[in-house]
């Protein structure tokens, strides 16, 4: 990771930061006290960074303690947080932390649960992370350019007893659209970005920095926590000559199982942790590409096999299956029903249910218009004052809530506040124990979940495609 | 009802090709891996003359912006044909008549998806103003009405 160390606040967060590799060892060694209250600070700010390579010139971010990614926020579960962020910025700020169930005020919307951090001032977030987990914060104002110029980081919220592995990986995965002489291109909210795939770019850096080699050794068994930090861009991962087992998903445990047809779909927004047994030859190589686009597949990164013999000779035998978060379960048998349906954006071959009932408009969000809507109604912007709910729910209820997908384009929908039991998808069920506060829905697609309304406030939920919750796919929900 | 415009749309273009042109016209077309409409609308330029070579892009309204065409114009993919930039669902004919008579200018437009477009279905629900734009910062103005 090169960056510009002037900018760079605090050495100690630094080390911290850059010490990504977290043996068990050490983190099952680590005193903690975990009534006393884990202090972080965070600085909103401008700085650069090396995103294209040694050769190409620097590129001037925007970014937490002036790093991209912000530094990694590794606390631990049940034990209170507090967070200030300081505004060094030229323009107002939040920070949501993404997928951390929290009291509302802390949620991090401007407008509809906090003011705006103006430039120059600080705001001081407070909360207890109830579930351990891959988790991330990113701002949630002028969200298109504040997250697209850098401002993202990781958050990791340590299990008191996590499954036993040789190295704990976290990958961030920022996509940048960068100009030739690698610039942060313009035209962010670019009508056709809105009304299409959103602002997929051109670069894609693991924790910052190009992705070399990642050298791995013979018999290892790794966590990899996969955070798709990205505005817009869609992934899917594939690890040549290996074998993934997922184990959680949007920081959640589930029942640990290899992915479908050995394919990793990570959306913008969501985490997903995999366990790896590295059983390669010492010496080898083995790509892990990325497919989800037709036609545009790349190598990612590849996995570099160090000349070391294996490390043992045989997998670990050791279970890999997380222990459970302590999330509530839905009342299937009294619950509430709510159903959202996702409408409008670009036609994919004239099969457009738009905005209204328009069909073949000249765009939608042309003149400034949004390009999407929920149930007919299309909430614009980051967040703001007095975005009426769509729905209340009463505190306690269970609510099952379906999602349809009348558009021709992917969306991976962001509840804020709530982790979602994935019942069904098109009518199948879907089997794992599933929990996300990320689902992605394929075009046409309907989704069935279910939570329980057990935190009180205005909660959001929105597109995390930045372009899309920008020009109208988004809504509000209450809880009483 | 709108399936049926479309293949009516489709037979039109298949069955009454415009006067044929000597030689195939190489075009290159950007277009969002996503968007399924482009392809049609390829598929209606190589009946009526031209060899689409169909490139799927992530950042494509970097490349039209690059390619000059105005913001607030932007069609659906961006077509380079010899030596022109042709934006969005630009009727053949009026693609060859650019061609053909060759003005000083970057490339033509037709903004958006309208109904009744060459690759779209539907109806078309008024005419077509066709854009010719440059890089030299002056304003769009109207190259073609259909
Ligand atoms: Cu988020
Ligand atoms: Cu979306």
């Amino acid at each position: 990771m090169e960056l510009d160390f002037k900018y760079l606040v605090s050495r100690r967060r630094l080390l911290r930061a850059g010490a990504c590799l977290v043996s068990t060892a050490v983190m099952g060694s680590r005193l903690s006290l975990a009534s006393e209250v884990d202090e972080h600070e965070l600085n909103a700010t401008h700085g650069r960074a090396s995103l294209a390579g040694a050769d190409a010139p620097w590129t001037p971010v925007w970014a937490y303690d002036g790093m991209v990614p912000g530094p990694t926020l590794r606390v631990q579960q049940g034990r209170p947080v507090r967070i200030s962020v300081v505004n060094a910025l030229d323009e107002s700020t939040t920070v949501h932390w993404h997928g951390i169930r929290l009291p509302n005020a802390m949620d991090g919307v401007p407008g509809l649960t906090q003011a705006p951090i103006k430039p120059g001032e600080s705001f001081t977030y407070e909360f207890t992370p109830p579930d351990a987990g891959t988790f991330w914060y990113h701002p949630h104002a002028d969200s298109l350019q504040q997250i697209g110029r850098g401002l993202a980081g990781a958050l990791v919220v340590e299990e008191a007893d996590p499954i036993v592995v040789d190295r704990d990986l976290l990958w961030t995965l920022q996509d940048w659209r960068l100009t030739k002489d690698g610039q942060i291109a313009p035209g962010f909210g670019s009508m056709m970005d809105a009304a299409m795939s959103g602002r997929v770019g051109n670069i894609v850096t693991i924790n910052g920095a190009p992705p070399g080699d990642q050298t791995v050794r013979a018999g290892e068994r790794v966590r990899l926590r996969l955070v798709n930090a990205a505005l817009a861009r869609m992934m899917a991962l594939r690890f040549e000559g290996h074998r993934p087992i997922i184990v959680a998903i949007d920081g959640q445990p589930c029942e640990p199982r290899e992915p479908q047809g050995g394919r990793i779909v990570l959306a913008p927004a969501m985490r997903i942790d995999v366990v790896l047994d590295l059983q390669g030859d010492p010496g080898s190589r083995h790509a892990v590409t990325d497919d989800f686009y037709d036609g545009l597949a790349y190598t990612l990164t590849s996995f570099v096999y160090s000349s070391e013999p294996p490390l043992r000779a045989n997998p670990l035998d050791a279970p890999v299956r997380l222990p459970a978060n302590p999330l509530p379960i839905p009342n299937l048998a009294d619950a509430v029903r709510q159903e959202i349906v996702l409408q409008g954006g670009m036609m994919g071959g004239g099969k457009l249910k738009g905005v209204g009932g328009m069909v073949g408009m000249a765009m939608p969000g042309m003149n400034g218009g949004p390009a999407w809507a929920i149930n007919g109604m299309s909430m614009t912007g980051d967040g703001h004052a007095g975005m009426a709910p769509l729905f209340t729910l009463q505190r306690g209820a269970s609510c099952r809530l379906t999602m349809r997908n009348e558009t021709a384009w992917w969306h991976p929908m962001h509840i804020h506040g709530f982790s979602l039991s994935l019942l069904a998808r098109n009518g199948e069920s879907v089997p794992h124990g599933q929990w996300q506060d990320t689902v992605l829905l394929a075009p046409k697609d309907t989704l069935e979940c279910a939570f329980v309304a057990d935190n009180p406030g205005d909660w959001m939920l929105h597109c995390h495609v930045t372009d899309h919750q920008m020009a109208g796919l988004m809504t509000v929900f209450r809880v009483t | 009802m709108k399936m049926t415009y479309r293949l009516a749309a489709l037979a039109v273009a298949i069955a009454m090709p415009l006067p044929a042109v000597a030689a195939t016209i190489n075009a290159v077309m950007y277009k969002n891996p996503q968007c399924s409409c482009c392809e049609s609308y390829a598929t209606y330029l190589e009946h009526n003359g031209f060899k689409v070579d169909i490139k799927p892009v992530n950042n494509l309204s970097q490349i039209s912006s690059d390619a000059g065409v105005p913001a607030d114009l932007e069609g659906c993919h961006t077509l380079m044909v010899d030596g022109y930039v042709v934006d969005g669902l630009v009727p053949v004919d009026i693609v060859k008549k650019l061609l053909t008579e060759r003005p000083a200018i970057t490339g033509i437009t037709l903004a958006g998806m309208p109904a009744g477009a060459p690759g779209m279905g539907g109806a078309k629900d008024g005419p077509f103003t066709i854009y010719a734009f440059t890089k030299d910062g002056k304003a769009p103005t109207v190259y073609a009405t259909e």
